[in-house]
């Protein structure tokens, strides 16, 4: 068999079937021996990068990871962004890329690239495969790298000359990882004390994030949460890890997160981080973040996660769900003097909703928002950009479940949206998928529209379209001084048009009551739709935290204009 | 509660117990220097000192790294390298009793006089003569790496041409 040969049928061994991927000069022989391994459904991209977030999209969705192929040089150097998108959100990935021939490698020959150097700061792992005899082995140990663990992307970048030699391939059934240790033993050891510290909180406050996700483990939280009598959050990454209609239910946390629960935050007496990394968009200053807290109890399956950015008391690393499942036996029901907490963080939830302004006469992206929530509710997948769409998509969305929210929540990678909806719609061909996308983050990945089109995916794509950069010009306008400083995109696409030469349906949408129609023809057209949505240019998030303050100074919609 | 500190004045002045020795025995794969390094630069830390070499393991090498833990707290050294899947195993050594020696050869221009003062210093400090020219002398010494900064300022004033250390290498007395 040749490298090639070996290789694609290592993948249908691992129970791969779908690959997005690009030709060119270095895998070419991966591409010859393709047409022969018809149960690898292979999905041309029009830009690698688009292909990388496209096996993001589908791994989200669906749990399981999917292939990326891309040839040498800059077709390897394309994918880096989408394999740094995939690596800080935790999400399972094999990359495979063509390398030269490697009697050539070191010598700058054509389309060479250091795809080992570059991709390791972005990557959970990486091979550099030489002879044809070692993919097997590095095959099998990639995906047993990005599906275990803290899942993460895993790049394989094989030379030439091992595609096209020949050799008896020998399937392992073993991995060679001596220095792999994913937390299987779990460190439970301070799980009894962790319930022993929500039971004697006088105000306990428990945060979820995209672990609660990753490991299935929204059933265990709620219990959790319930018994316990305890409020919940989650991170951006983990809106869906706990219901947004749950009367226990804070919403999201930070930066841009819900009035009621960044006042729950900073009250409580003791907080519990479950499956979350405590960055700087859950914290605020760091310095000023929860400074009630007696107790921080952190479990996280990533022991470097504990400690990173806030030291815990009480620390359990294990994956979210084996370690919710060893502290449920001990958890106590809430004493009855709780309901003050819960009564106070009514209150703050009745003085600090969710609001946005309705009568200026502009199309507003939370109605639009509003509008495709009562049409789907739990039935859609929603995949957004980054940006202002972005916490719109999160926080106007009473997500009930996991995986019907999809974003690049850590890396935050404009141009994301469009291809991760392709992945997802084609993992989940049963599900709705809605991609709400900026104008700005849509056309730095527009051209994957050909693929969607060619696979005639269901995709409806949404633009929240403000004629601007509209998170950095809210940004020029709070915390920079008011000068709006090339975040306007004047000059755009006519958008209806852009869709129909892609061969796509698009419509145009300017008020309020065109949304229901177009939304309306949107889920009854097979194939994508594209609506254009010209919504009020001076359209902001809220609540928001000034840069560099902490989550107590939370600036909210003046009442004015709500 | 604690929380490192993001003070940017503390994270420039080391203050010793900052500074982590740690013992890391790596697949003795190639990339896998680079590997490590890259993520002791990724996460903010500072590489003191560095050694390499193989170990009584087949196919694994043992590198003794001294880093500075930068603003992080001093326990992410040991927990960052931990991801590198090519780690084997991980020991921080700094609170434990260990032995950190160090390699150095020395290049003196010396001649007459001045020479045999030399050569009686390297006598007085356990250190040997691998080589010798009329006006050169090359030096081994090896020791205890804390005292070989004061050491090597004993060899200063004989006219210094060359020097190199080997970096730490470390182990466990336990």
């Amino acid at each position: 068999m040749t490298g090639a040969d070996i290789l694609l049928t290592a993948l249908e061994r691992e129970g791969v079937d779908t690959i997005f991927g690009y030709p060119g000069g270095a895998n070419l022989s991966i591409y010859r021996e393709l047409p022969r391994h018809p149960a690898l459904k292979h999905i041309l991209v029009r830009h690698e990068q688009g292909a990388a977030h496209m096996a993001d999209g589908y791994a989200r969705a669906c749990g399981r990871p999917a292939v990326v192929f891309a040839t040498s040089g800059p077709g390897a150097l394309n994918l880096i962004t989408g394999l740094a998108t995939a690596f800080m959100d935790s999400v399972p990935m094999v990359a495979i890329t063509g390398q030269v021939a490697s009697d050539v490698v070191g010598r700058d020959a054509f389309q060479e690239s250091d795809v080992i150097g570059c991709s390791q700061p972005v990557t959970k792992h990486n091979y550099l495969v030489t002879r044809p005899e070692e993919i097997p082995q590095a095959i099998h140990e990639a995906f047993h790298i990005a599906t275990t663990g803290r899942p993460g992307p895993v790049l394989i970048d094989v030379c030439k000359d091992a595609q096209l030699k020949e050799c008896d391939p020998v399937w392992p059934d073993t991995f060679d990882l001596p220095g792999y240790r994913p937390a299987y033993e779990a460190d439970l050891s301070q799980v009894e004390q962790a319930a022993k510290a929500l039971a004697e909180a006088e105000r306990p406050v428990i945060l979820a994030g995209h672990g609660v996700i990753l490991s299935g483990a929204e059933a265990e939280l709620q219990q959790l949460a319930e018994t316990s009598g305890t409020p919940t959050g989650t991170t951006l990454l983990g809106v869906g890890a706990f219901p947004v209609s749950h009367p226990l239910a804070l919403h999201m946390t930070g930066f841009m997160g819900t009035g009621w629960n960044n006042k729950a935050v900073q009250n409580a007496d003791v907080l519990m981080m479950v499956g979350m990394r405590v960055d700087d968009r859950v914290t605020a200053k760091l310095s000023d973040w929860a400074p009630m807290a007696k107790t921080f109890i952190h479990i996280d399956i990533d022991r470097s996660e504990i400690g990173k950015n806030v030291r815990p008391h009480l620390e359990v690393v294990a994956d979210a769900r084996v370690a919710l499942r060893a502290l449920l036996p001990h958890v106590q029901p809430a004493p009855v003097s709780r309901q003050a907490w819960l009564t106070q963080i009514e209150r703050w939830r009745e003085e600090h909703p969710l609001k946005y302004v309705h009568s200026n006469g502009h199309l507003q992206p939370q109605d639009v928002m509003l509008e495709m929530y009562r049409r789907c509710a739990d039935d859609a997948i929603v995949v957004a950009d980054v940006g202002q769409n972005q916490i719109w998509a999160a926080l106007w969305w009473n997500y009930a479940r996991p995986g019907l929210f999809i974003n690049s929540g850590g890396a935050g990678t404009m141009g994301f949206a469009l291809p991760a909806a392709i992945g997802a719609k084609v993992a989940r061909p049963d599900k709705a998928v809605w991609c709400v996308a900026g104008e700005g983050g849509f056309v730095m990945t527009a051209q994957e529209l050909s693929v969607a089109v060619e696979q005639k995916l269901d995709i409806n794509i949404v633009l929240l379209n403000n004629f601007s950069l509209g998170m950095v010009r809210q940004f020029q306008d709070d915390f920079y001084g008011g000068i709006r400083s090339e975040s306007d995109l004047t000059v755009m696409p006519d958008f209806v048009k852009l869709a129909d030469a892609y061969g796509l349906p698009g419509l145009l949408v300017e008020r309020l009551d065109q949304v229901e129609d177009a939304l309306e023809y949107a889920q009854h057209t097979k194939g994508p739709v594209l609506i254009d949505c010209r919504i009020d240019p001076e359209a902001d998030v809220y609540p928001i935290v000034p840069l560099g303050a902490g989550l107590n100074d939370f600036k909210e919609l003046p009442d004015e204009y709500a | 509660m604690s929380m490192p500190s993001t003070a940017p004045d503390e994270a420039q002045t080391a203050a010793p117990e900052r500074l982590r020795v740690i013992s890391v025995v790596v697949e003795n794969k190639p990339g896998v220097l680079s590997k490590v390094s890259g993520m002791i630069r990724r996460r903010g830390f500072n590489i003191q000192g560095l050694s390499v070499g193989t170990t009584n393991r087949p196919n694994c090498s043992r590198m003794t790294i001294t880093v500075d833990a930068g603003h992080a707290e001093v326990d992410q050294v040991e927990k960052q390298l931990d991801r590198v899947i090519e780690v084997v195993e991980i020991e921080d050594l700094t609170e434990q009793a260990k032995l950190i020696r160090e390699m150095v050869l020395i290049k003196l221009e010396v001649q007459g006089e001045r020479r045999r003062e030399a050569m009686t210093l390297v006598e007085r400090v356990g250190g040997r003569v691998i080589d010798q020219a009329p006006d050169r002398v090359l030096v081994e010494l090896s020791g205890e790496q804390s005292g070989m900064d004061a050491l090597l300022r004993e060899f200063t004033p004989y006219g210094v041409l060359e020097l190199a250390r080997s970096g730490p290498v470390a182990m466990s007395m336990a």
